[in-house]
């Protein structure tokens, strides 16, 4: 019976997605040595990666180079960019089980989940039987570990967070940079009275909002407060949330982002900041090649600079400790796990680092050195530099941690709190009820 | 009547479509009727809840009905702009005399244009930073006044989503509606002109009430693509800001794939599915009642 059940429920995941489904079973996650012959086929990668970028150019390269010692193997690259869908087809390829030998993922409760439920090989094991464990940053790793500690994702990167301005719009507007989270609210202001849109941001992707919900409990209480927050053991009630919801209404307030911020993409608001248009812009090291080197606007290029996230008073973590993300991770799928994954990984892992940091990015190991590409700016290498000196904690995006519809609700919310379409005691409300609803269902 | 040899071939050729249509249709609803009585993440064990969802759909959750209220709001806005845009059109090109097969053509355009190209072409129109088209053109009129991000302002995010969907499908009906007018009698028209009937009270007393068995048609056409209305709103504002522009279709796509609560959404899809029914119910007796009085 309980097999016709699923059966019937994948038919009708079928129907409302139109994807094909089917069934299967899983082996030992923790078996990360498996014997016998290895024999050379195709295998499969669910990514969520920009199709031209350097992961996926380097680890098509090395499965070339592996396909020429073992013919008929090939890594078919199954890509979706667009984080949204790219989760939403996941998760239909794990619901019909069907999910292919490697696929990414953040460290998501959905993840969790999957991993509890053995479908995930147990990565910890698996680096440290291909003796490349401790090559790894250890914040990379701890970026993607549940909150048990356990791991079962493989970084591929290494990523810092900062916040992006232009000296010159800031001189104008008569302002220094921030020394406290605090003093962002009136910055905006004087920058608005000079005529200068503050912040420019990517509202239609939701999550560069949802970075700013983290920073003052992270500055705040430090890195345990999302974690509670997540199971409903700490709420927006308490006074780190209230901190983060009165200072968001404050940016609101001021308004800090560009108008009709909630329907601009990506690209909007890079070219907003990189045409001069916009004093700050806060995103990863990824976009260094547009920051940092000679294809930025020749008109601000000398005007560029970026500041690490500020403190604030009595602020519990470092100013060294900010979001520095390893990105997405890839997870190696244990019922499909077998001699052939397993050899191609201790191949393409031992080699992937160097590859990738001759690319000019940062490699998740630290037994390479990033290579500074020929049309790098200074602020490059200053950049970069920053990777030497992280402190120990690192503020994690919430939209990795938070349960699906309690995340789906605060992108939904937070827009609605910044332009003053709702109170702060409203969205505290709002929120801590869909907490409490929902995180049980996930975090039992 | 027909001889029981053409009754016959008449059933045989109707099985094939009336299969598909059982497969394609009806057994993805009777799904996920089935599946609206469990709690189901896709990955964990299914858990029988019962009537659970339904009360939790019609008595606590506010995005619900706040999608619900928006799909009403999203229909009328694409209701007025298709089916009184293309009665205005058809009837107007009635009475011209050249050029109204470019006309036809132009309005027919949007229909073929992808959906995706629409919503792109939108978003930018109505743009405030950098400024787009909408904004521009108030500018130049001197209502600059009314200048706004369009997409962001939770008071026009609705009337911004719907109205694409209208503009897009405006000419198809308008083809539809001038096809049927064609069809009114002259003869008729003539009588009614020579004893002093006004150009209303011809559209009203002769040309409307002869093409009402396609008005009918259309208007259900137009209401049940409206009620299912996804692909715009999806793509230009996802629902947002907040729940402003989040339709019940929206929402429950949002709910399967984003949420992972495949039960719950496919409550809202049986909600959608009655939705129509009550809504074509609705039009059919409306309509009807007022053909026969």
């Amino acid at each position: 019976m309980k097999k016709l059940f699923r059966a019937a429920a994948v038919a009708a995941v079928t129907a409302l997605a139109l994807t094909a489904c089917g069934g299967g079973g899983s082996s030992d996650p923790s078996n990360v040595s498996p014997t016998g012959e290895i024999k050379a086929r195709e295998i499969s990668w669910l990514l969520s990666r920009p199709a031209d970028g350097a992961v996926i150019n380097i680890m098509k390269k090395l499965a070339d180079e592996y396909a020429k010692d073992h013919p008929g193997f090939e890594l078919k690259l199954i890509t979706t960019p667009d984080r949204p869908s790219y989760i939403q087809k996941l998760e239909t390829l794990a619901a019909a089980n069907k999910l292919p030998e490697l696929f990414d993922t953040d460290a998501t409760p959905f993840a969790q989940q999957l991993a509890k439920q053995g479908k995930m090989v147990d990565a910890e094991k698996l680096l440290k039987s291909l003796d490349v464990y401790d090559d790894y940053r250890p914040s990379a790793l701890d970026y993607q570990r549940f909150d048990d500690g356990s791991l079962n994702m493989i970084p591929f990167q290494f990523e810092l967070e900062f916040v992006w301005y232009n000296k010159a719009l800031l001189q104008k507007a008569g302002v220094a940079v921030p020394k406290s989270l605090d003093d962002i609210p009136a910055m905006c202001t004087a920058l608005r009275d000079a005529g200068i849109t503050p912040i420019a941001i990517d509202g239609q992707d939701q999550w560069p909002l949802e970075r700013y919900v983290a920073y003052q409990p992270f500055r705040e209480a430090g890195p345990d407060f999302i974690q509670k927050l997540k199971k409903g053991e700490a709420k927006f009630s308490d006074p780190a949330g209230q901190k983060t919801v009165e200072w968001l209404a404050a940016l609101g307030k001021a308004k800090c982002f560009q108008d009709g911020f909630s329907s601009q993409g990506y690209s909007d608001a890079q070219n907003q900041f990189t045409s001069g248009q916009a004093a700050m812009y806060n995103i990863g090291t990824w976009e260094l090649p547009s920051l940092a080197t000679d294809k930025l606007n020749p008109e601000v290029r000398e005007d560029i600079d970026f500041f690490t996230l500020p403190t604030t008073a009595g602020s519990v973590t470092a100013a060294n400790e900010f979001v520095s993300p390893s990105g997405i991770g890839m997870a190696v799928n244990s019922k499909t796990y077998d001699p052939l994954v397993s050899d191609f990984l201790k191949f393409a892992l031992k080699k992937y680092p160097a590859e990738y940091a001759a690319t000019g990015a940062l490699s998740p190991t630290t037994n390479v050195e990033t290579a500074l590409p020929a049309n790098a700016t200074p602020l490059y290498k200053k950049a970069l530099e920053k990777a030497n000196d992280l402190g120990g904690k690192q503020a994690m995006p919430w939209d990795t941690q938070l349960d699906p519809t309690t995340n789906g609700r605060l992108q939904q919310e937070l827009v609605l709190l910044v332009q003053g379409n709702i109170t702060p005691e409203q969205f505290t409300s709002t929120m801590d009820s869909t907490i409490a609803q929902n995180a049980p269902k996930f975090f039992k | 009547m027909l001889p029981n040899r053409s009754r016959l071939s008449v059933l045989v050729f109707l099985l094939p479509p009336l299969l598909l249509y059982c497969v394609a249709v009806l057994f993805p609803i009777v799904q996920s009727m089935f599946l609206s009585f469990f709690s189901w993440n896709g990955i964990s064990d299914m858990e029988f809840v019962g009537l659970a969802n339904y009360v939790r759909m019609l008595t606590a959750d506010d995005i619900f009905w706040r999608s619900f209220f928006n799909a009403l709001g999203y229909l009328a806005i694409c209701l007025v702009l298709q089916l009184g845009g293309a009665l205005l059109v058809a009837s107007l090109l009635t009475s011209m005399r050249r050029g109204r097969e470019l006309i036809k053509t132009l309005y027919l355009l949007p229909a073929v244009i992808s959906t995706v190209a629409i919503a792109f072409l939108f978003v930018r129109i109505y743009s405030i930073e950098p400024v787009g088209l909408l904004n521009q053109l108030l500018h130049w009129i001197g209502l600059g006044a009314l200048e706004r991000p369009w997409l962001s302002d939770i008071n026009t995010v609705l009337t911004a989503v719907s109205a694409p969907e209208g503009w897009r499908f405006t000419g198809l009906y308008m083809l539809i509606i001038y096809a049927a007018l064609l069809s009114v009698p002259q003869e008729l028209e003539e009588a009614a002109r020579l004893d002093g009937a006004s150009r209303w009270q011809l559209f009203t007393k002769i040309r409307f009430p002869h093409i009402m068995p396609v008005w009918i048609t259309t208007t259900i056409m137009a209401t049940t693509y409206g009620l299912r209305g996804f692909d715009i709103p999806y793509l230009m504002t996802n629902g947002g800001p907040g729940q402003s522009s989040e339709l019940l279709t929206t929402y429950m796509y949002k709910t399967a794939f984003s949420s992972t609560d495949f039960g719950y959404a496919s409550t809202i899809a049986v909600f959608i599915v009655v939705e129509c029914l009550v809504a074509v119910g609705l039009i059919l007796f409306l309509l009807k009642r007022k053909a026969d009085a």
